[in-house]
């Protein structure tokens, strides 16, 4: 058995071992109540990092997903009033909005994305500064209650949270796996030169991949304003590292081509259980972004496609 | 007869372009400095006041100037720090976590050690450049060992970086008051802070290691054409790993004029660098490729910066459209700079 036909595999044999050792050291950690509220609570970073799947699948980055959110955070808290559910309408459009131009900046005028997607999350950034007056907002309870209560319920002894989770994840599955632009996805990434020759429309496709990495991030920051019942140009801050981790633990490579969303909810869970393994081994909260950013460093080092860097690493 | 117009004025705009490429910084900075006084004398002129342009604006005086000098000195220390490393085609994004680490140290050793200049503690200065370059080195290391592309093996260290320097805080703030520390601040020479002037020391010897020493030539090398550097013998892994050490300590540079100059050091010393700093270096005119371009550019780019942030509050302009102005900017500066046909894809 070659190492490398194990690769696919890493990602859930790291989960199921994590959760056996942090089982081991807290048997507490399987009680089911507290499972499943622990899973809850990650569903907004997951939805993040879902759309995020998308764009290292092509072999770019998002990093303005956190900032998106911000602004959505923002949006949704001062026209909940006015709208009521359309606001997140108003969200998705906003994130399709914002992905779509770093997808044209990337595609059509050639800045790479780590840069086009850094410089609009700063225009995102002004934005929220402009709609919250740089202040923290509170959403009404009752509008909120009215509007997005049913985010938060349960049903069936099951987090609504969890089911949104699997609807979009679903969703997010089917774009991939079983339409002509999942299937257009995966030939980019894969070789974007021999994409290109074969006629495939390329920059729409890495276009229609930040724009659905932008819808990601901005459901993602309306659920984070309804669960904090507020908006704040600074709420999602912090969000980025964990949704990369969770991508790339998942066995998205930033190389791009293989993997997927399905990889991205293992992901996910497995930064679900270090942090939980973190708060049982009493680690302090301050250490948790050096200890994500070392587990990144790790993550990309395992799964990185070096056959795919043709010798020049910049 | 026909072939020959078809050919001329291709080779006429591609000279063109170089040239407008190449002064375009400048010609954007001078344009600056003219706009923000025609605002102010267009706010006069309604409310009907006495205000002659240029000679009359409040942003066109030594005191502004001296203002937008001591906001540029860090933030120009860090973005020469990264232009080595662009110039080389690869990115650096560790220096908020890097400038963060650096400060916090820098403030332990020196109030350890005494807490004043005229004593051992004076020792801390050389030893947050000595953490710098060691926070460089492991980076450069972990994208040349690992095989990481730079922008993410950068980023990651610069999480782990802002997470070190929250470990060590704590999440508190380091008051560093000696007067003597803070003189870089207090003290001024003809109008401008001293710590003006160590940034333009700075801008020298960066200028020195680019033009006169081996190591600035390579970078250009490798930027020029990493293939090529490599066939003719050059040891690119080493000047990778030393590009990034090299950035390293003008970070903590940068870190030790930021503590100067608000006396505190604390994990969000390095908020907001990163995008500073970039965007200086591309709106100064270096290319993203790399190759092109260097730390006069950088200087450019880092007073077009702070030259659009100082004059957005003189006239009157509320803080949340800087973020957006420079965002679009980058990007302008990005398109304006890279020759299209020269690119194949852009990932």
């Amino acid at each position: 058995m070659k190492l490398e036909s194990l690769k696919p595999h890493f990602p859930w044999i790291t989960l199921v071992v994590l959760v056996l050792i942090v089982g081991l050291i807290n048997p507490s950690f399987f009680d089911p109540s507290s499972l499943i509220l622990l899973v809850a609570d990650i569903v907004p970073l997951f939805i993040m990092a879902m759309g995020m799947t998308f764009v290292i699948y092509i072999g770019g980055i998002d990093l303005s997903v956190q900032q998106l959110a911000n602004v959505v955070t923002v949006v949704a808290t001062v026209y909940l009033a006015n709208f009521g559910v359309g606001v997140a309408l108003i969200a998705i459009v906003i994130g399709a909005a914002f992905g779509a131009v770093s997808g044209y900046v990337t595609t059509r005028l050639f800045v790479p994305s780590f840069v086009s997607t850094l410089a609009m999350g700063f225009v995102a950034l002004s934005m929220a500064k402009w709609l919250s007056g740089q202040r923290a907002l509170a959403m009404d309870a009752t509008m909120r209650n009215d509007s997005f209560g049913w985010m938060f319920g349960s049903t069936a002894g099951i987090p609504n949270e969890l089911m949104i989770a699997g609807v979009l994840l679903t969703i997010a599955w089917f774009l991939q796996a079983r339409t002509t632009f999942g299937r257009a996805l995966k030939a980019v990434g894969a070789g974007e030169l021999a994409a290109v020759a074969s006629g495939l429309n390329v920059d729409r496709v890495k276009i229609i991949a930040f724009a659905i990495s932008g819808v990601f991030a901005a459901i993602a920051g309306l659920m984070f304003s309804v669960k904090l019942s507020g908006g704040d140009a600074n709420l999602a801050n912090g969000f980025l590292l964990l949704a990369i981790v969770a991508v790339l633990v998942g066995g998205t490579p930033l190389t791009g081509g293989v993997g997927g969303v399905v990889n991205t909810a293992i992901g996910t869970l497995i930064v679900m259980v270090i942090r939980a393994a973190m708060v049982y081994l009493e680690v302090d909260a301050t250490q948790q972004q050096m200890v994500f950013g070392i587990v990144l460093i790790a993550a990309i080092a395992l799964t990185i496609d070096r056959s795919k860097l043709r010798g020049v690493v910049k | 007869m026909t072939a020959t117009p078809s050919v001329l004025p291709d080779t006429h705009n591609r000279l063109n372009r170089e040239t407008l490429v190449k002064w375009a910084p400048l010609l954007v900075l001078g344009v600056l400095l003219l706009l923000f006084p025609f605002f102010e004398w267009l706010e006069d002129f309604r409310a009907a006041k006495d205000h002659t342009y240029l000679v009359d604006s409040r942003f066109l005086s030594i005191r502004n100037f001296a203002r937008i000098a001591i906001s540029a000195s860090p933030a120009l220390m860090v973005a020469i720090g990264v232009t080595f490393i662009i110039l080389m085609g690869s990115i650096d994004l560790s220096m908020e976590g890097t400038v963060s680490v650096c400060a916090v140290l820098f403030a332990f050793l020196f109030l350890g050690m005494g807490g004043t200049m005229g004593s051992w503690a004076i020792l801390a200065i050389p030893g947050a450049l000595i953490v710098g370059a060691a926070m460089g080195f492991i980076n450069g290391l972990v994208h040349v060992k690992l095989k990481i592309p730079s922008f993410m093996a950068s980023l990651a260290m610069g999480f782990v970086g802002t997470g070190l320097a929250l470990l060590l805080t704590g999440g508190d703030r380091i008051r560093v008051e000696d007067e003597a520390f803070r003189s870089l601040l207090t003290v001024r020479w003809f109008n401008f802070p001293i710590m003006c002037y160590v940034a333009l020391f700075g801008l020298l010897v960066a200028w020195f290691i680019q033009s006169r020493t081996t190591l600035g030539r390579n970078f250009y090398a490798v930027g020029g054409g990493e293939e090529l550097a490599k066939a003719s013998g050059l040891n690119v892994n080493r000047v990778r790993i030393m590009g990034f050490t090299l950035a390293g300590v003008f970070f903590a540079m940068g870190a030790l004029l930021a503590v100067g100059r608000i006396g505190i050091a604390e994990t969000a010393t390095g908020n907001g660098f990163m995008f500073v700093s970039i965007t200086a270096v591309v709106v100064g005119g270096t290319a993203l490729w790399g190759g092109i371009g260097g730390v006069w550019n950088t200087l450019i780019g880092v007073l077009i910066v702070n030259v659009i942030n100082n004059g957005m509050v003189v006239i009157g302009l509320p803080g949340w459209v800087q973020d957006g102005t420079l965002g679009l900017l980058v990007i302008a500066a990005v398109v304006l700079s890279t020759d299209r046909r020269a690119v194949s894809f852009v990932k």
